[in-house]
């Protein structure tokens, strides 16, 4: 009877599972580059040693700011060296073009924009000694509204796979009440309570549901043991990103199940609650 | 005692039709009632309000003194418990003995298992069926049926015994038999109100007569016959 309401609650809820799990980790690998996210001020070639110290203790004072790494003429080129081993780039750099700057990381990312312009005075051009300031703009803006997007469709499309599966259970708690509606007539007839005529088909949604979760958790559990694992390493190794979901603690993971069956039990009570209110007014 | 008291009692359903007009009755004790008159005047509205199926639209229903138009929908069940209902298409469950069909009147209202198996044999001994306890419905004819839904509308000894039509389906010998079970247990006390538009049952049985037409009572006359 209830055979296709299980096995639609199971598939939903493992898609529900699946995605949860994928958005989660779209979220912290957003985050992490979020965390990337620094400002870089280039500095003059002719500026003096005050203004510089000036400069850095102004940066460190402001309350957004996370760390401030001055990093020298010197370091910049031993750094371009490093990443461009072999290149034939090297035998061509006469001197040190590459100017001094301050790298600054910021506690929340979201305020880059509002930082860097602290660099530009009222003319739009740059303040005293500072040459250039780098904190890709329109890259920056199109990462925080990627992130808001994702999280947005994410929840859309749950919430609407679990409205399918609540019409589902709903319909299939409606065709039992169908085949037992003279046994219903005669109860509500000789005066059986209500919760006495409802119990029995509440118990049945909330069977259905909690059946349902629990083969959608262990379909997630083996998806995550033999292929999200791999894939995730390989993301891992590809992008050096860390603390991915299901890699970074077992917490998260256990936490999805856990919310799985509880979403469960009450699709499955809910919409057999909404059947009974519409079919049997008792 | 006042059983059932109607007063300024008007139904209209939702499509308009009006069912009963200001209809004020009182129907005592241990009466035993038929309610006549053509399709359509309103007797099966009638006993539909007395077990709260369907609220009034207008006016008051007292059950031994109670307002149940007042009554909150929680407390239905309580009402229905003490009113016994027969059918004339019985509403046995196909699935379950004789038996089973009784005993689940009582299951359902809570009654313990050492009760169900006291107070069932019981009432089948009093409907004459108690050697066919285990049958199925589908083996038992139109007048064992009906037994059958006698016995499991008064199992639980209601003192209001509602019939809707009780021998629409019986021929007339059969029909006798259910009107003679239907005054045995008229004669412990229980009050009985019954529907029916049968000319013979009512002028053989000599009683109260309420005749209905187009929701307004046209007639109420004691050990009355069907037509004037």
């Amino acid at each position: 009877m209830g055979f296709t309401a299980i096995t639609t609650v199971a598939i939903t809820l493992f898609i529900v599972g699946v995605f949860s799990i994928i958005v989660f980790d779209i979220q912290s690998v957003l985050n992490s580059i979020e965390k990337e996210v620094e400002i870089a001020v280039y500095l003059k070639d002719n500026i003096s040693n005050d203004l510089k110290t000036y400069l850095e203790n102004e940066i460190k004072s402001w309350p957004e700011v996370e760390s401030v790494d001055y990093v020298s003429k010197e370091q910049a080129l031993e750094k371009f060296k490093a990443q461009n081993e072999g290149s034939d780039i090297l035998k061509e750099i006469q001197g040190n073009p590459l100017p001094a700057s301050f790298e600054i990381k910021l506690k929340d990312p979201q305020k880059v924009e509002q930082v860097a312009l602290r660099f530009v005075d009222k003319d739009g051009k740059n303040i005293d000694g500072v040459d250039e300031v780098i904190y890709g703009k329109s890259y920056i803006r199109k990462l925080f509204s990627i992130t808001a997007v994702t999280g947005t469709i994410a929840l859309l499309v749950i919430i609407i796979l679990v409205l399918a599966t609540m019409v589902l259970i709903y319909n299939t708690i409606r065709l039992s009440i169908y085949a037992r509606r003279k046994e219903i007539e005669v109860m509500k007839l000789v005066g059986a309570t209500n919760w006495y005529v409802r119990a029995p088909f509440l118990f049945e949604g909330l069977f259905e549901g909690l059946l349902g979760a629990g083969i959608a958790v262990t379909m997630l559990y083996l998806l995550n043991k033999f292929l999200l694992v791999k894939g995730e390493s390989a993301i891992i190794d590809t992008m050096h990103i860390k603390n991915l979901a299901i890699l970074g603690s077992s917490n998260i993971v256990m936490l999805a199940y856990f919310g799985i069956i509880i979403i469960g039990g009450l699709i499955g009570i809910l919409s057999s609650g909404f059947a009974l209110r519409r079919y049997l007014k008792v | 005692m006042n059983m059932i008291e109607f007063r300024n009692v008007s139904k209209i359903y939702e499509n308009n039709t009006v069912a009963l007009k200001d209809i004020n009755l009182v129907i005592k004790k241990g009466e035993f009632v038929f309610i006549v008159g053509p399709s359509g005047s309103g007797k099966s509205t009638f006993i539909k309000l007395i077990i709260k199926e369907t609220p009034v639209t207008k006016g008051t229903i007292f059950i031994a003194g109670r307002n149940i138009c007042a009554l909150k929908s929680n407390k239905i069940p309580q009402l229905r418990r003490n009113i016994g209902c027969i059918f004339q298409d019985y509403k046995l469950l196909s699935d379950r003995t004789v038996f089973e069909n009784i005993a689940f009147a009582l299951e359902v209202i809570g009654k313990p298992n050492y009760v169900i198996k006291a107070q069932v044999p019981q009432v089948l001994k009093l409907v004459g069926l108690y050697n066919k306890m285990d049958s199925y419905p589908h083996q038992l004819s139109g007048g064992e049926q009906q037994r059958v839904c006698i016995a499991r509308a008064f199992v639980n000894r209601p003192p209001i015994l509602l019939a809707d039509e009780p021998t629409g389906n019986l021929d007339p010998a059969t029909s006798e038999g259910i009107m003679k079970l239907l005054s045995r247990i008229n004669l412990i006390g229980t009050t009985v109100v019954m529907a029916t538009h049968e000319k013979s049952i009512v002028n053989s049985m000599r009683r109260r007569v309420i005749e209905m037409e187009d929701g307004l009572i046209i007639r109420d006359q004691k050990r009355g016959v069907y037509g004037t």
